[in-house]
């Protein structure tokens, strides 16, 4: 009797859960799903803009993976995503959570417009915010330029920031971090007013320093949190699209500046080489996943806890 | 066999409704009323065209709505690749004459070449037929075409005492004679992207951008003929030029307004920028009309240079719902009205008895000579993706940073040969 009550019991428990996740699910298979089919045969056949117009796309196995991996160009394209990406990373976490702790010790009136900036600047779409960065570091009428001459006396007007590769990803990097810092700083913000004040104090009175107080004490509280900030930083900053192809309308190199998300770009819909495109996003897809499973693991791991 | 005559007779009667339905709806074909999107690109097509193309539109066909969507020329082939093969296209499109084969050769258009007759047929735009056509079949009608001019400012010229220049040379040489004679401004303001600007030192100097021999493209930019130009406009790019080595030909008007060039080359209609009023959407400096002159780039032995023969072509989306009313409103913009107006505005129209549309003044003058030596880009349906990989924009900036011109020329056409020959 009580075995077989046992094994209805969670059975009976268990429906529930999953009823309510298939309205989520069904979304998400025709939205991201399906798509994500498509992209996957697609990857496996030779598929151009004929094949767009409705000619047979014929299969051919593994071509478009030899033809990518072999291609110098697209090791350059990862190599100097994931370089700017981490550099992204860093900087957003870092300053985000300056700006979090910054809030902390801010009296309410203060609190309150640094979190009306914070969210005017989350809430402008990175397009919008990509051109007016790019008026800012304009060579012919950028502010930037004219600032720097006014207050060094160095002549920098006519200078132009997007020319080189480095200044490209120097202003890309202002408008990618510029538009990441107010959810980090948020979400540390929110983390900070669950670390016990009685175990601050205490440390205090022991003597540690703001420093160390952060070190050994804030950290470990929020360890969880900034695993998950770091994750979806690299997941969001792995991807950029927008700001990178928006900001090279407005100057720089393309071949010397595309990242991972504009090449995919440039090589499905600018070249119309769907095949070889899809093949490269699978594989962006794979690093992705990756990454996301350190995000899955941990948040099964908190949620056992 | 009896169910076969059942389908036959079904489809007779069908087919009979088809065409009595196609009878009663009159001349001008569907009977549908709907609202049919066409894109433009660019502000290239003037506010007055566009007006009268939809009061036409809409007074031919009653009920019916024309609704036009402006494109930017910037990233059109993607962009059209993707709507035309939707189920969201638009009905009539317009595309660059260069880009137009990337489309007719995959089947993206609707056949028009038993309606060419009745466009205009002869009288259209030859050059532009051509790219319009694939396989003997026409699919994209000529729109308009327009030659590039250097406009330039009349009182830096008699400040230095120049006249319009003789030759290709002259004009280079004048340039660096302005840029140093006035500080801050450009003797001929050539951004380091606008490669559409760039192609006529190439083919001065005897040089081609790609040739054809067996199917076969042989991309032609290490050749020496051009090199030897590239390293003229190079000397354009560092001695005559302040413009942004990476900047493109957009808005040419902001810096000629802030009277920071001397001589500009760009499209006929630039000029309307140039003198828009101060209260429209990308204002200009209208006080300047008097002090603005225009000539046809001269070419290294005199005579108008061969300049990018710049233009679009119209055509019909193949996935378009109302077929019907899309080529209604292709006929207006074809019409002798519609295309009069476009040759008042300054650019070519593509009818060539339109020609004398263009007027007599400076800029009509100018026109016609630059267009009657105006030059294409290779005509293969791949050329589309060579533009939209961005790789002359990439070079040419290069070139313009002072880069060796051979050993990138030859970077270059390793590259287009590999998309052309794909």
């Amino acid at each position: 009797m009580s075995l077989v009550a046992k094994t209805k019991t969670p059975r009976r428990v268990g429906f529930a859960p999953f009823a309510l996740l298939v309205p989520g699910t069904a979304v998400l298979a025709v939205v991201v799903g399906w798509p994500l089919i498509q992209l996957l045969i697609q990857s496996f056949q030779e598929y151009g803009r004929a094949q767009v117009f409705g000619a047979p796309a014929p299969f051919i196995g593994l071509g478009n993976y030899v033809e990518v991996l072999t291609d110098q160009k697209f090791w350059n394209v990862l190599g100097r995503s994931v370089l700017f990406c981490l550099v992204c990373v860093v900087v957003t976490i870092v300053l985000g959570t300056l700006v979090a702790l910054l809030m902390q010790r801010l009296n309410k009136f203060f609190r309150t417009l640094v979190s009306i900036g914070l969210l005017l600047a989350w809430a402008m779409p990175p397009l919008s915010a990509t051109f007016v960065w790019g008026w800012v570091f304009d060579t012919q009428y950028g502010i930037a330029n004219y600032l720097i001459t006014q207050v060094s006396g160095v002549d920098f007007m006519g200078h132009s920031w997007l020319i080189s590769a480095l200044g490209f990803f120097f202003v890309a990097g202002i408008v990618v971090v510029w538009g990441a810092v107010p959810f980090v700083a948020f979400t540390v913000y929110a983390g900070l007013t669950q670390v016990p004040d009685e175990v601050i104090e205490a440390a205090q009175l022991d003597g540690a320093g703001a420093v160390a107080r952060f070190r050994l004490i804030v950290l470990p509280y929020l360890r969880s949190i900034f695993l998950v900030l770091i994750v979806l930083s690299v997941i969001w900053d792995l991807r950029v699209f927008a700001q990178i192809k928006a900001l090279q309308t407005i100057g720089g190199s393309v071949a010397d500046t595309s990242t991972i998300g504009v090449y995919i770009y440039e090589t499905s819909l600018a070249n119309g080489e769907y095949g070889t495109g899809g093949a490269i996003a699978v594989i962006l897809v794979l690093i992705l996943m990756a990454v996301s499973f350190v995000y899955i693991r941990q948040s099964l791991k908190e949620d056992e806890a | 066999m009896r169910k076969f005559s059942i389908v036959a007779a079904t489809a007779l009667v069908a087919a009979a409704g088809l065409v009595l339905s196609g009878c009663a709806a009159g001349g001008s074909g569907g009977s549908d009323k709907a609202e049919i999107r066409v894109w433009l690109n660019g502000t290239d097509t003037p506010k007055e065209a566009r007006e009268y193309l939809v009061k036409t539109f809409e007074k031919q066909n009653p009920g019916s709505t024309l609704k036009i969507e402006e494109q930017s020329w910037t990233g059109l082939v993607d962009k059209l690749t993707t709507s035309l093969s939707g189920s969201d296209s638009p009905d009539v499109v317009e595309v660059g004459n260069t880009q137009s084969p990337a489309f007719t050769s995959v089947g993206a258009f609707m056949d028009l070449t038993d309606k060419k007759d009745e466009l205009g047929g002869d009288d259209l735009l030859p050059g532009f037929v051509e790219a319009g056509s694939y396989d003997g079949k026409f699919y994209a009608a000529p729109y308009y075409s327009g030659a590039r001019l250097v406009f330039y400012r009349k009182d830096m010229f008699a400040a230095a005492g120049l006249e319009a220049p003789k030759t290709l040379d002259e004009y280079v040489a004048d340039g660096e004679k302005l840029a140093s004679a006035n500080a801050g401004v450009s003797g001929i303001y050539a951004p380091g992207k606008d490669w559409y600007n760039a192609l006529p030192y190439i083919w001065e100097n005897g040089g081609e951008i790609a040739t054809e021999k067996g199917g076969k493209w042989t991309s032609q930019f290490s050749s020496a003929e051009s090199v030897a130009g590239i390293e003229q406009l190079q000397q354009v790019y560092e001695k005559a030029s302040l413009a942004p080595k990476d900047g493109d030909e957009t808005n040419p008007q902001v810096p000629y307004c802030a009277n920071q060039v001397a001589q500009l080359s760009a499209p006929s209609w630039v000029k309307w920028s140039i003198l828009a009023a101060a209260d429209s959407d990308t204002p200009g400096c209208p006080d300047q009309e008097a002090n603005l002159g225009v000539f046809a780039l001269p070419g290294k032995d005199g005579g108008a240079a061969h300049v990018f023969a710049g233009g679009s072509n119209i055509a019909i989306s193949n996935k378009s719902a109302h077929k019907d009313l899309a080529y209604d409103a292709l006929k207006i913009m074809l019409s002798d009205d519609y295309q009069t107006i476009l040759g008042k505005n300054g650019l070519v129209p593509a009818k060539q008895s339109l020609a004398s549309t263009l007027g007599t003044d400076e800029v009509a003058k100018a026109t016609a000579e630059a267009a009657a030596n105006a030059k294409l880009t290779p005509a293969s349906p791949k050329w589309a993706d060579v533009e939209s990989s961005q790789l002359l924009q990439d070079f040419f900036s290069a070139v313009a940073q002072g880069g060796d011109v051979k050993s990138l020329a030859t970077e270059l056409d390793k590259k287009i040969d590999d998309i052309l020959n794909k």
